[in-house]
C-alpha cells in the first residue's frame, strides 16, 4: 500500500533505491518465489525494495524463464528447496496468444484447458507446500479479430480470454491456497495499448512495459502484505472540505455543500464510498477542529449526510492538535498507527501528521474534491487476504467498544464493571464455518500473540483435521453492548505426557476482560481430560508483542529457559494450577 | 543536440544503469567491456537512454547495435 501518491512508482527511481538499501533495519523475512512463462528478471529488485520499505526482508527464488511446469511438478525442485511462504505465478496474454495460435484445431476447449492446466498447478502445489499461491489473471488482448461481433464467437482470442479470467476468479474462489493478482485491472488501468512494450517482447520476452513493473510489483506487494496481517483497519476523517463543502462553523447547516448535485455531489459520492469501506469492515474515525457539538450536528440532523453518527467509530472534534487526537483515536480503537489512513484536504495538517506519526498513511488528496474517491482508489489501501461474514459487522464492533471503554471510566471497581458488562463466551474446536475468520485472526493479531505464527486458511484446515495431535480452539464472545464475535485463537497440540501451547493469540479489542484466564481455565481443563501432566507454553518476542512477554508468568508457569533471542519456554504443573476468578458465562 | 553532448549524456546513463561512476564509453564499447552489461541491464539501458533522450528505437534498430559508437549516432540521428 502506498503512503502519499503513485509518483514514487518510478522504475528507475526504485531500481537504484534497491541497490543502496540498507535491508539490516527489516525485523521479518519473507520467502518469495516468482515463476513466470515471461522474462521477469527486472521485477525482483522492485519487490525487494517496496517490501523493505515495509520492513520485510524479501528471499527471493526466480525461477527460469518459462519453467512453471517444471519446478512445480518436480517435488525435488529449486522451488520447494526455497520453502517458499508466497509462490507468485506470472502468465502472460503473448505467451497465451502463441499457444492459441498453434493450436489451430480444439479451440473450443482451449481455454478449460488452460484453466485446467493452472488448477493441477495450484493444487500440485499445495500438496508439496504450505505456501500461498498468488496467480496473475491475463490481461486482455488489445486484438479484436471479428471486431464486436467477437462476442459472438466464443473461440475468438478475445472473448477467450475473458471467459478465462472468470473461469479462474472461480476457481480461486473455491480454494483456500489460493489468491489473485488481478494483473488485468492494472493493465485495463493504464490502458492495454500502454501496458506491453512489443519490442521488449520480442528483445527479451519481457512481462510488460518497463514504466508498469512498479506497478505490478506494488500490486503483489500488497497482496503479500495483506497475508503477512498488514492491513489498513480505520480511516481517520477530517470534516471541513473533506466530507462537505465548506466550514460547518462558519457556513452552518445550510451553508455546507453536500447535496446529491452541484458543488455537494463529489462530497456525498466520497461519503458513499467511505460509507461502503466502513460495511466492509473499515472503521472510520473523525479527526477535526471544530466544536464538538457543531462538528456531529451535520451527523445527526443534515438530510443529505450520507454517514451517520453511529457510522464513526470514534468522533475527536476539538481545538487539539491533530496528531494527538489521532493518538487518542489510536488509543480507545487498540489498534497500531500503521493501519490507519489519514484523509486531510488541508496540506498543513497533512504534513504535520506525516511528521509526528510517520507510521500513519497520509495520502495526498488533490485540490478537486471530485478526484477524492479516484485519488485513493488509486493506493490500493485495503487490500485483504481473507474476508468473512465478521468482517461486515467489524466497524459496529469497533465503535461498540469505544463506547465501552467510556463506560467503563464511569465504573469504579474492576470486577463490578466486568459483571456488570454480562459477558458470554464459548470455547470451541475449528470447524469449517469459522476458518475464514480464525486464519484471517492468525494474520493479522500483532500485539497480543505469544508465538506469532501466520497459518494460512489451508494450514488451520490440516491442524482442524488432524484429531491425533492437535486440539485447535476459537473463543467467541459478546456482552450488554453487542457481540465481539471470534476474538481468540488457541492452538494446542498433544505430546504425551505434556500439552503444548503452539499458539496464543487474542484480539486486542477485548484485553483486560477476562478472556485469557476463562481460556487459561479451560486449557488446563483440557489438559487434565487428555492425561497430560504439564502445559508447556512459548513466547517469541517480536518487535509488537511486548504485552505479552510475562504472559505465562500470571498464570503460575515457571520459565525453564531463554534464548539470546528472547524466546522463553515455560512450564505449568497441571496439578499445581490455581484457577483465577472469571466474571463470563459459558454457552454452548 | 551535439554529438560530445550526446557522448556527456549517454555517458552518465551508463554510470546510473550499471551503477559505476567509473565508467567512460568510447566508440569500440561493447557489452563485453563492461561486466554488469547483461540482457537484463541491456534492456534497463535501452528504456534509460529513450527516456533521457525522448526517443524510441525500433526492434530492428535495437537488435543491429554492434557498438556504442554506434547508439550515438543513431541517438543522434533520431534526434535530428
Amino acid at each position: 500500500m502506498l503512503t502519499h501518491d503513485t509518483s514514487h512508482l518510478d522504475y528507475f527511481r526504485l531500481l537504484a533505491q534497491s541497490k543502496r538499501y540498507d535491508y539490516s533495519a527489516c525485523t521479518r523475512t519473507l520467502r518469495l518465489a516468482v515463476l513466470a512463462d515471461a522474462a521477469v528478471p527486472q521485477l525482483v529488485p522492485l519487490l525487494k525494495v517496496l517490501l523493505a520499505h515495509k520492513g520485510i526482508k524479501a528471499d527471493i527464488y526466480l525461477a527460469e524463464y518459462d519453467s512453471i511446469e517444471l519446478d512445480v511438478f518436480n517435488e525435488h525442485s529449486h522451488l520447494y528447496a526455497h520453502r517458499p511462504d508466497a509462490i507468485m505465478i506470472l502468465n502472460s496474454t503473448n505467451a497465451l496468444r502463441l499457444k492459441y495460435y498453434r493450436q489451430s484445431a480444439a479451440r473450443a476447449t482451449f481455454g478449460e484447458a488452460v484453466a485446467a492446466r493452472l488448477a493441477n498447478l495450484w493444487d500440485t502445489i499445495q500438496h508439496h507446500s504450505s505456501a500461498i499461491v498468488i496467480q496473475s489473471n491475463y490481461v486482455l488482448p488489445y486484438e479484436r479479430q471479428f471486431g464486436n461481433f467477437d462476442h459472438k464467437v466464443p473461440d475468438a482470442f478475445y472473448p477467450l480470454v475473458l471467459t478465462l479470467n472468470a473461469k479462474i476468479s472461480e476457481m480461486i474462489r473455491a480454494r483456500s491456497n489460493v489468491l489473485v493478482n488481478d494483473v488485468e485491472a492494472l493493465a485495463s488501468y493504464v490502458g492495454r495499448k500502454h501496458w506491453c512494450d512489443e519490442r521488449l517482447w520480442t528483445l527479451c520476452k519481457a512481462f510488460c512495459s518497463l514504466d508498469h513493473l512498479p506497478l505490478l510489483a506494488q500490486n503483489s506487494v500488497d497482496i503479500l502484505l495483506s497475508t503477512a496481517g498488514h492491513v489498513i483497519k480505520c480511516v481517520v476523517l477530517d470534516l471541513d472540505n473533506t466530507l462537505w463543502g465548506g466550514v460547518i462553523g462558519d457556513d452552518g447547516m445550510e451553508g455546507i455543500a453536500i447535496a446529491p448535485d452541484g458543488e455537494g455531489e463529489p462530497f456525498q459520492r466520497f461519503q458513499h464510498y467511505l460509507l461502503e469501506l466502513k460495511r466492509r469492515g473499515i472503521v472510520l474515525a473523525v479527526c477535526s477542529k471544530n466544536d464538538h457539538a457543531t462538528a456531529l450536528e451535520p451527523f445527526r440532523s443534515h438530510p443529505e449526510m450520507v454517514l451517520r453518527e453511529e457510522d464513526i467509530a470514534v468522533f475527536a472534534a476539538n481545538w487539539n492538535p491533530k496528531p494527538d487526537n489521532i493518538r487518542y483515536i489510536r488509543e480507545t480503537l487498540n489498534i497500531g498507527f500503521d493501519s490507519m489512513v489519514f484523509l486531510d484536504d488541508n496540506v498543513f495538517e497533512r504534513q504535520l501528521v506525516r511528521q509526528e506519526l510517520p507510521e500513519v498513511i497520509v495520502p495526498e488528496l488533490p485540490e478537486d474534491p471530485s478526484e477524492y474517491v479516484r485519488t485513493i482508489a488509486e493506493l490500493n489501501l485495503f487490500e485483504v487476504a481473507t474476508f468473512s461474514e465478521e468482517d461486515r459487522r467489524r466497524a459496529d464492533l469497533y465503535r461498540d467498544n469505544a463506547r465501552r471503554q467510556v463506560f467503563a471510566a464511569t465504573v469504579t471497581d474492576i470486577g463490578e464493571y466486568l459483571r456488570s458488562l454480562d459477558m458470554q463466551v464459548c470455547m470451541k474446536r475449528f470447524d469449517a464455518f469459522h476458518l475464514p475468520r480464525i486464519a484471517q485472526l492468525i494474520q493479522r493479531s500483532n500485539q497480543f500473540n505469544l508465538t506469532t505464527r501466520r497459518y494460512n486458511l489451508a494450514e488451520c484446515e490440516a491442524m482442524m483435521n488432524n484429531d491425533a495431535e492437535y486440539l485447535p480452539m476459537y473463543v467467541k464472545l459478546s456482552d450488554v453492548f453487542g457481540d465481539n464475535g471470534l476474538i481468540s485463537v488457541v492452538v494446542l497440540r498433544k505430546q504425551l505426557p505434556e500439552l503444548v501451547v503452539d499458539t496464543w493469540l487474542m484480539s486486542c479489542r477485548v484485553l483486560a476482560r477476562g478472556v485469557e484466564q476463562y481460556a487459561m481455565n479451560q486449557v488446563v481443563a483440557f489438559a487434565k481430560a487428555q492425561a497430560c501432566e504439564r502445559v508447556v507454553g512459548t513466547y517469541i518476542p517480536t518487535p509488537k508483542n511486548g504485552m505479552v512477554r510475562e504472559f505465562f508468568g500470571q498464570f503460575g508457569f515457571e520459565k525453564v529457559g531463554e534464548a539470546a533471542d528472547g524466546t522463553s519456554v515455560w512450564h505449568l504443573d497441571v496439578s499445581a494450577y490455581q484457577a483465577p476468578a472469571v466474571y463470563m458465562r459459558e454457552i454452548t | 543536440m551535439k554529438e560530445s553532448d550526446i557522448r556527456t549524456r549517454l555517458n552518465s546513463i551508463f554510470q546510473d544503469v550499471f551503477d559505476d561512476d567509473s565508467i567512460q564509453v568510447f566508440d569500440a564499447m561493447t557489452a563485453k567491456d563492461v561486466e554488469e552489461w547483461d540482457s537484463l541491464n541491456h534492456i534497463n539501458l535501452i528504456v534509460a537512454v529513450e527516456r533521457a533522450f525522448g526517443v524510441r528505437f525500433t526492434t530492428k534498430e535495437v537488435t543491429n547495435l554492434a557498438n556504442v559508437g554506434e547508439f550515438i549516432a543513431l541517438i543522434g540521428s533520431k534526434l535530428s
